[in-house]
């Protein structure tokens, strides 16, 4: 099984997320920082393991790392959001 | 009193108490449970929740179903697949009777939903319990008695593998609603219909044309095959809505 046929999407996480910003995430725009392209969280591709790897669409670089422990959650953001007030 | 209705804004989404009131046996791995969740705010078509099971050690599981009830509906219902070696589904599709209790978090998602009073017209396709979000969406449609055109194409692998297969035949508006099927491995006798994967052609007939608000929601491979050959036929990547899961769920 190559990793293609294991990724879910943002839309699958929107729970998780949740639990992260105060906005619905999913709908959020997201600029990439490697190759530019604008996409909704939903259309980003979720991988999971013991935390999640939110990777963009387009050129598969990084967007979101969530490492998940028993209290707390780990963060790492990249690339621009867009997210609506 | 504007810094408490800001941190009333930020509270986090909570867990909830659902009570399974029935389960339907929808074909032989899948069941909808219907739930009577206290203090639901209600949700929109095409959105999903959490469901959590806590182990009596403590170890907790968790997985997010789409809701496939209609808004207008009072219970909320979820349709869930039993995936063998899953955490949760086996239970969630097997031992869970009526009166059991569960913990939900949501709605949550905002991406892959549609409101009847949103413009048309829709070309859904679903790929095996790929209907569930889209079924709701037609149950929605179906609700507000809407005329919103809306093309439905369904991939399964034999005819006892369509969820919901009676209700698609009655649904309403019948007005512009039309329901397609494809049958992958089994069709049913003296069908003359498709039977085999879907491929361009088939969309390019299913289609209410370009324009349309696209939902596609399946296993990834399915989604992704989906959504290549719609943007390939001239459907605007914008207006393609894809919900994908995985192997990874269960």
């Amino acid at each position: 099984m190559t990793m293609d046929d294991q990724h879910i999407d943002g839309n699958g996480i929107a729970g998780l997320l949740g639990e992260i910003a105060a906005a619905e995430m999913t709908s959020v725009l997201r600029t990439c920082q490697s190759c530019g392209d604008r996409r909704a969280i939903g259309e980003h591709r979720a991988y999971r393991a013991a935390g999640v790897v939110l990777r963009c669409p387009s050129c598969e670089d990084v967007a979101l790392v969530i490492g998940m422990q028993e209290t707390r959650l780990v963060v790492e953001w990249r690339g621009r959001y867009e997210i609506e007030r | 009193m504007a810094r408490a209705a800001v941190l009333g804004g930020l509270r986090r989404l909570p867990w909830l108490t659902a009570t399974a009131r029935e389960i339907v046996v929808e074909t032989a791995r899948v069941r909808t449970i219907v739930l009577d969740v206290d203090g639901w705010s209600g949700h929109r078509a095409g959105q999903h929740l959490d469901v959590r099971l806590t182990a009596e050690d403590g170890y907790q599981a968790q997985r997010t179903y789409s809701i496939a009830s209609a808004p207008e509906e009072d219970l909320v219902r979820i349709t869930v697949e039993r995936v063998e070696d899953g955490e949760v589904s086996p239970y969630l599709a097997g031992e869970l009777a009526p009166g059991d209790v569960l913990e939900i978090r949501g709605p949550v998602g905002g991406y892959f939903t549609w409101s009847a009073d949103e413009p048309g017209p829709l070309l859904l396709v679903a790929g095996g319990v790929g209907l569930v979000p889209l079924m709701s969406m037609l149950r929605h449609r179906a609700a507000h008695g809407s005329a919103v055109q809306a093309h439905l194409l369904v991939s399964a692998r034999s005819a006892d593998d369509v969820l919901y297969r009676d209700e698609l035949e009655t649904l309403q508006p019948r007005g512009g609603l039309r329901v397609a099927r494809t049958y992958t491995r089994e069709p049913p006798p003296g069908w003359t219909g498709w039977s085999r994967r879907v491929d361009a052609e088939m969309l390019a007939d299913v289609s209410p044309g370009q324009g349309a608000r696209c939902f596609v929601c399946g296993p990834t491979p399915f989604v992704e095959l989906v959504n290549d050959l719609l943007v390939a036929g001239d459907h605007d990547p914008r207006d393609v809505h894809a919900e994908r899961f995985g192997p990874t769920g269960g």
